[in-house]
């Protein structure tokens, strides 16, 4: 398969199986953060708004705001289930599911440090508040005041290693890493 | 060449019949066998209770001892159906009360049900054993006090799913220490706490008692007890199983179930703490059924616990258990028929486990024996679908959704359309599908080409024009109900199908394309069809008749199509042929 069709920037989740291992971490620049890969876009658009709450910092999502009645067809015995297990991670961190998460709730606080390649001034970012490689990047540039094509987005993980951002899903790249730099792309 | 049997051994012939539909046979043969057969019928099921009314079922069969009936249509579940619609269960007690004074049994699905019906049946069947409500809503505690209080023979009482008012939990105590007949008991949709010397009086008294689910009230220190007073159970939902983590509350636990040496069924577990989920493991050899869809317990810790469970053959979860417990899961219970698998977290944008397709292609490969399945999960591929198809051709019932509306192959980026085909092509003896994801118009020709056994489908967000409604209702030659919500199906299709529906018990469109004068139209030509249009604008025939109808409820009935009980939001066609509601 071809290596641009791996890159998911985009809001998709994708399978564990089918992405290149850790082994294959060193990518092209073009390969990375170009325009066409952000928006090819692995999803189509929902034709009614699909409430895509990014409110994790307040951990609150009432069940009612969501825009689309009686989606997904869980009936109000599970809808109090999913409302109580919400609330239940968001208060105690509970889950300790290993490869899962905390959930929505889990996510509510997760600064690292981000530092750019030729500033002094490392600032810091809630991770917690994005949902994908391609918001985060957006935000990073926003903060800088830069453009994205000179940029590639680099973090360091647990174990200490310096990797390139993009090559995991979303939610294993948020678990695992520790600091972000930005580092300028050689042409 | 007259000969006949005396009635007496017609009537003995019949009796072996238990089956509906072939006492419905029986009763087409003769004029005669139509009379011995109906006042030999003691049970009946009436799948739609506006299909009938209940002066038609008294008149035909005076000696019924057992009810079964369903209210509202399925997607009421998920508040598709506006308050206040219907499926009243109150004239359908009040009738049966005057006609059938040795009625036993009742069980209503989605009805609405008072206190006042909970009374008149409490008092007006001497020899009421069972009553089962389920998802059902409109009564309160003080109605199941009532039935505690009067049903002196009382064997089930069974409330699964429905919305109790929970004034208190005194209702319990009604049961007077002369009643030891309880067979089956299930409150956990309850809230309150009962009292609990109550209920171990109860089921201490109660040497039949099967089956016990208990609500969430019930705390994990008195479940000990409760189980070491009825080690004959067969069924137990426990309450809240989560305590402060002591040995004594441990092995006291452990010892009361090691001693239910007949326990098939495990469910509740609210609140879970999963260092007491080691206590059921000396039952788990015997486990067939494990709902644990209330449960949060992390995918490790339900390993544990299955792999110990090797004759489950129904497994209720949730997401928690990730594309690894189900693996295990494959691995563990090649007994497995039946498969659960529910959203913690449904509205979330984002997943929380990693549960994917492959949780499912699993399960399919590993369990044999699999043939049913409702499965939440957040990305699918044509891929996927096809290796299930193929692995397991015995599927019965599969209902699959992706969360997200409209979610193409997460590979292809294609319309799901070929894995939905390959599961209706390699599944002959399909009855039940749900779909969801991106589908086109292709994907109903597939299940009309292929889907002859179907009986039951659900739809939404799919489809590109008429040509899908027209292909599903010209070409599945079982189907009895179809319920849709948000496609692009119109008049075209429903008028040209008019006559199919005639054979059917349903139809459901909601936020579809189906027109105000299509409605009227199809009930001008389907006199014994009620086409209800469920819209809350307003008197349809304010707007222009090309206007789209908010819902639309299409049924086939024998009672009249003006139903008394018709709320201001419900239009249905009038004798003179216009639209209006009682």
């Amino acid at each position: 398969m071809d290596n641009h069709l791996q890159l998911h920037l985009a809001l998709s989740t994708t399978s564990t199986r089918n992405l290149p291992r850790n082994d294959e971490k060193k990518r092209k620049f073009d390969e990375s953060f170009s325009d066409d890969e952000m928006t090819s876009n692995k999803r189509t658009l929902p034709l009614l708004i699909w409430n895509d709450n990014r409110n994790m910092d307040c951990g609150c999502v009432d069940v009612e705001e969501h825009a689309v009645v009686g989606w997904p067809p869980v009936n109000s015995r599970m809808r109090k289930v999913a409302e109580h297990h919400r609330r239940e991670s968001t208060a105690s961190n509970y889950v300790t599911v290993d490869n899962g998460g905390g959930g929505g709730g889990g996510l509510n606080s997760m600064y690292v440090k981000v530092e750019m390649e030729g500033i002094g001034i490392a600032r810091k970012i809630n991770l917690g508040i994005f949902g994908s490689y391609q918001a985060l990047t957006a935000a990073l540039m926003a903060m800088f005041g830069k453009r994205r094509e000179m940029y590639k987005l680099t973090y360091r993980d647990k174990e200490g290693d310096w990797l390139l951002a993009g090559d995991v899903p979303w939610e294993r790249f948020v678990r695992s890493v520790r600091r972000l730099k930005l580092l300028k792309k050689v042409w | 060449m007259a000969y006949s049997f005396p009635e007496e051994v017609l009537e003995h012939v019949f009796s072996f019949l238990s089956l509906a539909r072939d006492r419905n046979a029986v009763s087409l043969v003769c004029k005669s066998w139509y009379e011995i057969e109906r006042w030999c019928r003691h049970r009946i099921f009436v799948g739609n209770c506006y299909a009938v009314s209940p002066e038609i079922v008294i008149r035909r069969f005076p000696e019924l001892r057992a009810v079964e009936m369903k209210g509202k249509p399925h997607f009421a579940d998920f508040n598709l159906v506006p308050e206040g619609w219907g499926a009243y269960a109150y004239p359908w007690i009040a009738a049966m009360a005057e006609a059938y004074p040795f009625l036993e049994e009742i069980k209503l699905k989605r009805m609405v049900v008072t206190d006042e019906s909970l009374e008149l049946i409490s008092k007006s069947y001497k020899n009421f054993k069972v009553l089962v409500l389920t998802s059902c809503e409109g009564f309160t505690t003080d109605g199941l006090a009532s039935i505690a209080a009067n049903c002196r023979h009382l064997r089930e009482l069974d409330l699964r799913e429905s919305e109790v008012e929970d004034l208190s939990g005194h209702w319990l105590s009604h049961f007077p220490d002369s009643c030891t007949s309880l067979v089956s008991l299930n409150m956990s949709c309850l809230g309150s706490e009962v009292s609990f010397s109550s209920l171990e009086r109860l089921v201490a008294r109660s040497p039949n008692l099967r089956t016990l689910r208990l609500n969430r009230a019930v705390p994990l220190e008195k479940l000990a007890n409760l189980v070491r007073h009825a080690p004959q159970l067969v069924e137990l939902g426990t309450g809240a199983y989560s305590s402060e983590i002591r040995s004594d509350t441990f092995s006291s636990l452990a010892d009361a179930f090691s001693a239910c040496k007949q326990l098939k069924a495990l469910s509740g577990f609210w609140d879970v703490v999963p260092s007491y989920l080691p206590a059921v493991y000396s039952v788990c050899s015997g486990i067939t059924s494990l709902n644990l869809s209330y449960a949060a317990i992390p995918s490790s810790d339900l390993v544990k616990l299955i792999s110990q469970c090797q004759n489950l053959q129904r497994l209720w979860v949730l997401d928690y258990i990730e594309d690894s417990g189900l693996e295990a899961l494959a691995a563990s219970c090649k007994d497995l028929q039946e498969l659960r698998v529910f959203p913690s977290d449904p509205f979330g944008a984002e997943p929380n486990v990693s549960l994917t397709e492959q949780g499912l292609v699993s399960v399919s490969e590993g369990c044999p024996k699999l043939e049913s399945v409702l499965y939440f999960c957040r990305q699918m591929s044509n891929a996927a679908l096809i290796a299930i198809a193929r692995n397991r051709p015995n599927f019965i019932r599969f209902r699959l959704c992706i969360i997200e509306p409209q979610a193409a192959d997460y590979l292809t980026l294609e319309p799901l359309d070929a894995g939905f085909g390959a599961i209706v092509e390699n599944c002959k003896e399909l009855r039940r599908l749900s779909m969801s994801g991106l589908l086109t118009d292709r994907v109903f020709k597939y299940i009309g080409t292929h889907a002859k056994k179907l009986e039951m489908l659900s739809i939404a967000f799919a489809g590109e024009s008429d040509l899908g409604l027209h292909h599903v209702l010209s070409g599945c030659d079982s189907l009895r109900k179809l319920e849709i919500r948000d496609c692009p199906f119109g008049d075209k299709a429903v008028l040209a199908n008019a006559a199919k529906l005639d054979t059917m018990r349903s139809l459901w469109m909601s936020s579809c394309s189906v027109s105000f004068g299509a409605c009227k139209l199809l009930a001008q030509k389907m006199p014994r069809l009620n086409v209800e249009v469920i819209d809350e604008r307003g008197p349809p025939d304010s707007r222009p008749e090309s206007c789209v109808v908010e819902r639309v409820y299409v049924y086939r009935t024998v009672a009249s199509r003006q139903r008394l009980d018709m709320p201001d939001f419900v239009w249905t066609l009038d004798e003179d042929s216009s639209m209006r509601y009682s």
